[in-house]
């Protein structure tokens, strides 16, 4: 078990990272909301990539000043781009030119990297990120740089929130709203480009758009909807944060999984709390009808999946047996359970040989070692007891379908009955309220 | 524009392919198609100049990663005699060859080499989902031409193909294997010589890719930061990777090319270790530019690493 303390050694330095970064994207969050782009920090991030990629083709590494300015002429590149498309917002939606930004950047991405390979990395570390490696110097540069980004946003909040809001806004001439949109897309730019390679693409999305929505629910004005995006945005990352180190999760992916966990609890929570009291009531009943028949079409669909093809996976089944622990062994009869656990018994136990000459073999390596003859006995040993678990474990599979094959009559078939009765009763009361 | 002109741009438009088609060299012998460079090396060792070697995945870009294009097809469809690595690593060439419906190159087939036959395999798991030849034996860990012994299995299996395809040349294809084998005795004395001072010695990797290379210079590998490529470790994983590594005395971490590197470099801080970027294909890093290049380095780097003095 480790400690509490090397727990938060570890996730300090994260934390502090995720809070950095709600704190911003959250802010051009919304932003993009208003702006109806929410893909546009993928376009951008993938084309500082694509610089980056350039750069290292040229031979000069990502995190050298020379690196930085192709990344960065990309990234210009881009806010160039975005700034464009206003104008075509006229013919089509801009997400649609958001995305032909991306996808081009991306394949550019692939043929540049397949001429320079060593490129390849870089790319990979923007796709996944490793927000848990973060270090004091990069959080150090994430705060002056996010900082001074803040205060020119603070100072041109008027035209910058007017540019993002209106199509055509008023008193503005139209060179004046382009000077304002690229202004925008290249901080926003310079923003994502930061923090893709530490938190990915998935994390930096999620950092962006989660908690401007959640804000978005609960208020209309930009103060409101800010506080509340940054609230939420921090306990996400601290759940997300928390979650990976107790559940032992991938941490980028637990957190992006946490954002979207508080943005259901927090629509659930707008539905049925933030509402008056008749609104609420009627909120309320609709939710618990919703849940009841969901849960009772799921059972419904099992049981007649059962009953039809007793043979196949059986997911619900399979997680009731799990959680009562009344496997199919007891619905075989004497011999049949006996055959079955001694199946499962003897599986577990040739994958436990393979596993334990695996420990031998490697032991060798350092201690006294294996003649090439050895390890080839070893290695066809191995083969043999692979062999004979998958043998078990077709046993198993079989005696499984004969149990369930009983189980459709004793299990399947009731539990449909009752799930249809369960169904017919909740319509007609919803036919009385209607 | 007139006929005249038309039939002038046509006129020359055939005699240049024509003089590109005479300029193209003649063609070197037989041509040897392998999936990696490091099986391309040990192939062009043992054909010397009977054969012309042609390599699908190039130097520096990750096997396991690799998408072949039209011109892969082209080489294997030409091939006199293909070398893949087998064990499920380089699955996409069954697909190629599938295409090119000779029967020659697919299992079993006159110009079909598998590499890993003969190899002893090292950790045969049940986890595969890879059927060769019609039966699931489970898979072994692939890397086996990281040990440098196995490079003798391999060229013999290279050299048997070549005997199949050119049964006149049997003669010098075997004095090629041979000098082959010679030369690598000799390199392998000097590696281990050059790692006998640290026997035993403790190291963390990136994934697990060093088992054979471990095994021959009795290296022992305790863990691995990303144990299930592509799924980044859990923080839970980190903190026990380094309590454990601490306690065990662990003295590097060892990474592979393509791989971000910050994950083993931050383990590689707490540990208090050096970081050591080691080569797992002929020209995976610059310094390893040929097969025997890529030992000098790893071996040198690894021994640098670990502080031990330079001979």
């Amino acid at each position: 078990m480790i400690a509490l303390s090397d727990a938060l050694s570890f996730l300090l330095y994260p934390f502090a990272a995720s809070v950095a970064f709600v704190l911003i994207h959250a802010y051009l969050g919304v932003h993009v909301l208003r702006r109806n782009i929410v893909f546009a920090d993928l376009a951008l991030a993938q084309l500082s990539a694509l610089g980056a990629t350039v750069a290292f083709a040229f031979g000069y590494a990502p995190a050298s000043p020379a690196g930085f300015a192709y990344a960065f002429a990309f990234t210009t590149l881009g806010a160039l781009l975005l700034t464009a498309t206003r104008a075509l917002a006229r013919f089509v939606s801009q997400e649609a030119f958001v995305g032909i930004l991306y996808v081009a950047a991306t394949a550019a991405t692939v043929l540049v990297v397949d001429r320079s390979p060593q490129g390849a990395e870089h790319v990979k570390k923007i796709l996944i990120g490793s927000i848990l490696t973060v270090e004091p110097p990069e959080l150090i540069k994430f705060a002056v740089l996010y900082g001074a980004i803040g205060l020119l946003h603070w100072f041109a909040r008027r035209p910058m929130l007017a540019v993002a809001t209106e199509a055509e806004p008023a008193g503005r001439s139209p060179l004046a709203v382009s000077l304002w949109d690229f202004l925008f897309f290249l901080s926003f730019g310079v923003v994502v480009t930061s923090s893709v390679t530490t938190a990915g693409v998935l994390l930096v999305f999620s950092f962006l758009i989660v908690p401007a929505v959640i804000g978005s629910m609960y208020s209309r004005a930009v103060p409101g909807v800010l506080a509340i995006a940054w609230a939420a945005g921090i306990v996400a990352s601290a759940l997300g944060l928390a979650g990976s180190f107790v559940l032992d999760l991938p941490t980028g992916a637990a957190m992006v999984v946490a954002f979207v966990l508080v943005l259901v609890l927090a629509g659930l929570a707008k539905a049925l709390m933030f509402v008056p009291a008749a609104q609420r009531r009627r909120n309320g009943r609709i939710a618990a009808n919703a849940a009841a028949v969901l849960a009772l079409v799921a059972v419904l669909a099992s049981s007649l999946w059962l009953i039809f093809n007793p043979g196949a996976d059986q997911p619900l089944l399979a997680m009731l047996e799990r959680a009562t622990g009344l496997g199919p062994a007891s619905f075989l009869d004497g011999t049949d359970r006996a055959s079955y656990q001694e199946a499962n018994r003897d599986a577990a136990r040739f994958q436990q040989e393979v596993a334990s000459l695996n420990a031998k073999e490697r032991a060798a390596r350092v201690g006294s070692p294996l003649s090439d003859e050895e390890v080839r006995r070893v290695a066809s040993y191995q083969q043999s007891f692979n062999e004979m678990a998958r043998g078990e474990l077709f046993v198993e599979d079989v005696l499984r379908a004969k149990a369930r094959r009983r189980e459709r009559w004793m299990v399947g078939l009731p539990a449909a009955v009752l799930t249809l009765a369960g169904l017919g009763l909740l319509m007609r009361r919803w036919g009385r309220h209607a | 524009m007139g006929v005249v002109t038309l039939i002038r741009a046509a006129g020359l438009a055939i005699a240049l392919t024509a003089a590109l088609a005479f300029a193209a060299p003649a063609q070197a012998g037989l041509r040897v198609v392998a999936a990696t460079t490091d099986l391309a090396a040990i192939a062009t060792a043992v054909g010397g100049d009977l054969v012309s070697v042609e390599t699908i995945v190039p130097a520096a870009v990750d096997p396991e990663a690799f998408e072949p294009r039209p011109g892969d097809f082209e080489k294997i469809r030409s091939a006199g005699l293909l070398v893949r690595v087998g064990l499920g690593y380089d699955f996409w060439l069954d697909k190629l060859v599938r295409q090119t419906g000779d029967a020659r190159l697919m299992r079993g087939g006159e110009t079909y080499v598998d590499a890993s036959t003969g190899i002893p395999l090292l950790e045969v798991s049940g986890q595969s989902v890879i059927n060769e030849g019609g039966h699931a034996h489970g898979v072994a860990n692939p890397h086996y031409w990281l040990d440098p012994e196995n490079a003798k299995i391999v060229s013999a299996g290279i050299a048997e193909g070549l005997a199949r395809v050119l049964p006149g040349e049997r003669a010098r294809v075997a004095a090629n294997r041979e000098r082959f084998v010679a030369d690598l005795d000799r390199a392998i004395a000097r590696w281990s010589a050059q790692l006998a001072p640290v026997a035993g010695v403790k190291l963390v990797a990136y994934h697990n890719s060093w088992p054979y290379f471990a095994r021959r210079f009795r290296l022992d590998v305790t863990d691995f930061i990303e144990p299930k490529p592509g799924v980044a470790p859990s923080p839970a994983q980190l903190a026990h990777l380094v309590a454990a590594g601490k306690k065990a005395g662990v003295r590097a971490v060892v990474h592979e090319p393509y791989e971000p590197e910050d994950a083993a470099r931050f383990v590689a801080q707490k540990l208090g270790v050096p970081f050591v970027l080691l080569a797992t294909s002929a020209g995976s890093v610059p310094e390893a530019k040929d097969y025997f290049a890529m030992f000098d380095h790893n071996v040198a780097a690894l021994a640098k690493a670990l502080g031990v003095p330079t001979q």
